[in-house]
């Protein structure tokens, strides 16, 4: 049987919370991101390794490692979950340092279960979502939403913020709705005893005052993001800000830009440049949620609610035995007294696949109603006196004046004079 | 390009122009057109080729005012003096119409470009800079229309014989002997 070679390099020394240490072996995974390269522990299946790109600076590799010695250390509280539910992983948090050759190039930490999990991209898309075998309804995005919530407050009440805050990086557990947040060692943290940066931004989950400058705030940045990633949950990945211009004025195509001017169309006052997108939900969300929307897009970032405030707000809907949330007629979960949002969601759906396929079917018809229409001009049996004087107007004839004799060097020195006329008219229009 | 080749690309076909022009008499109306084009090319030559110096600053929102106003002033003034219809000249005589006709064709250019004239000035003052050149850039299409219809009735033709003529000719004896067999 052949033996597994393993490269020496791949043998590295792993320190954890306590100062233990141990050797590891790393196995590659072929997954790799912006700062480093993903790895397997042999010996351990509950854990990962980053390690960072070879090209990383000495100066960086000292950075990381006081960052990530410091977050060995102090782990945060979470939220609890239910004993069934302990091997759920929240944070994909440092948990021990990695050293080659006394030579810091990377963390461990706890691993997540991609095939209990979904990137929360996809319950964006109802169709995506149930590709992976998630099917979403407003029970299970409202919970989500609370549990995302949750784990950014407790960050925050240790002064921690996520700033890249975008769904890409939360995963949501299939059967629990928990999430877990990746990439950790690029948090904001401002303790007593050590500060780090969060340089790296999302422009479409970036806050309006911290477009084209530094967060200065990252709290204030994660509270925006999280309200971006919640009303997208809620109405079907509308993003807040898109929009429909309202009227011919320099309307931004991205999405950035329309942050930085605060065009945001779904609040309870509207807004008078740009119209909400006509499939949008919001209509169904209760007054309370509008209201935490609102501060978190049409308000002074003063005003934006936290993640505490959201946790406070989602809590009365994601516990079941509130009642505040019930079911529509047609069995879909809504906010109890509002109309359903899945109901709204399927009715604009239906309208717009009957106009499509009313267009199709008359696309179909035009040859057909075409003959027709020519068969009746020419037999003169139009019922409607209009369309009678339509085809006989459209067949009366201009006479057109015999062609002038002249010689084909008078008439190319007429063109040449004519193409300067138009070539005189465009420089003057231009 | 050198200044000499440019100088020589728009000179060429003007001197091939004057050489080979019908030696008839061109009508008063024909001439105010030419005088026109004539004064405006020689301003675009000047600014575009030899002038040390820019345009006028701001001149560029009068231009296409001052295009349209001039050929709106020849149009209104030429019938006035008997010279007859400049519209004849730019539509260019290919459809046998009547003096009325030419009359109310000709008033309705001259009002087109009089109100085209001051809806420029207009767009430019209460509009963006960027609207103005959409809006001016959208007047453009009156060139296409121009180029269109010489390409049809002139140029097309020529180059195919007089086919497309003869076929338009043709069309209302075709629908006439196409409805006795109905």
């Amino acid at each position: 049987m052949p033996s597994v070679v393993r490269k020496p390099e791949h043998t590295v020394e792993l320190i954890w919370a306590r100062g233990r240490s141990e050797q590891v072996t790393l196995d590659a995974t072929g997954k790799s991101g912006g700062a480093g390269e993903i790895f397997s522990i042999a010996g351990k299946p509950g854990f990962l390794a980053k390690l960072y790109h070879a090209a990383t600076s000495q100066e960086h590799l000292d950075r990381y490692r006081r960052k990530i010695q410091w977050m060995v250390d102090y782990q945060p509280a979470l939220p609890q979950v239910p004993a069934e539910y302990q091997d759920i992983v929240q944070l994909a948090w440092p948990e021990g340092l990695i050293l080659r050759q006394s030579r810091f190039v990377g963390f461990a930490m706890r691993k997540i279960a991609f095939d209990r999990t979904l990137e929360l991209d996809y319950l964006l898309n109802r169709r995506q979502s149930a590709q992976e075998g998630f099917d979403a309804d407003y029970g299970k995005l409202v919970t989500v939403s609370f549990n995302l919530a949750s784990i950014i407050n407790s960050l925050h009440e240790k002064r921690i913020a996520i700033v890249d805050l975008k769904p890409m990086n939360v995963k949501v557990y299939k059967e629990s709705l928990y999430v877990s947040i990746l990439d950790c060692d690029g948090f904001h943290i401002d303790a007593d005893e050590f500060r780090s940066d969060a340089p790296q931004v999302t422009p479409e989950y970036l806050a309006p005052e911290f477009h084209d400058k530094a967060v200065a705030h990252p709290e204030a940045q994660d509270r925006f993001a999280l309200a971006t990633i919640i009303f997208r949950l809620l109405n079907y990945g509308i993003h807040p800000f898109t929009g429909v211009a309202a009227d011919h004025s320099n309307y931004p195509p991205e999405l950035a830009g329309r942050i930085k001017q605060g065009l945001y169309p779904y609040g309870r006052v509207a807004n008078t440049r740009v119209r909400q997108v006509p499939a949008s939900v919001h209509e169904a969300f209760p007054d309370n949620l509008r209201e935490l929307f609102d501060r978190a897009f049409a308000s002074s970032a003063y005003s934006r609610p936290s993640a505490h405030e959201w946790i406070d707000a989602l809590a009365f809907y994601a516990n079941k035995q509130s009642g505040q949330m019930s079911l529509c007629s047609h069995g879909h979960l809504r906010f109890s007294g509002r109309p359903c949002p899945t109901c709204m969601r399927d009715a604009l759906i239906e309208g717009a696949e009957v106009r499509r396929r009313s267009f199709l079917a008359r696309l179909q018809t035009a040859p057909a109603r075409t003959l027709k229409y020519v068969q009746k001009t020419l037999r003169h049996t139009h019922s409607s006196p209009f369309q009678a004087a339509l085809a006989q107007a459209q067949l009366a004839a201009v006479q057109l004046a015999p062609p002038a004799r002249i010689s084909t060097r008078n008439a190319i020195a007429l063109e040449i004079l004519w193409i300067a006329g138009l070539l005189i008219t465009y420089w003057w229009t231009k | 390009m050198s200044l000499l080749a440019l100088t020589a690309l728009w000179f060429v076909p003007i001197f091939i122009a004057w050489l080979w022009r019908p030696r008839q008499a061109a009508g008063p109306s024909a001439l105010a057109l030419l005088i026109a084009f004539g004064a405006l090319g020689a301003w675009v030559l000047w600014f575009g080729l030899y002038a040390q110096s820019d345009e006028p600053a701001g001149f560029a929102i009068w231009k296409p005012t001052i295009l349209y106003w001039t050929l709106a002033a020849i149009m209104i003034a030429a019938p006035l003096f008997g010279w007859g219809y400049p519209v004849k000249i730019i539509v260019g005589a290919y459809f046998a119409l009547s003096n009325r006709e030419w009359r109310w064709i000709n008033l309705g250019f001259a009002t087109v470009y009089t109100v085209m004239g001051g809806v420029n000035l207009w767009v430019a003052s209460e509009s963006s800079y960027k609207d103005w050149v959409g809006f001016k850039y959208a007047c453009m299409m009156n060139l296409l229309i121009i180029v269109l219809f010489r390409l049809n009735f002139v140029w097309l033709p020529l180059l195919i014989e007089d086919v497309s003529v003869k076929l338009y000719r043709r069309a209302s004896a075709a629908y006439r002997y196409l409805a006795s067999l109905f």
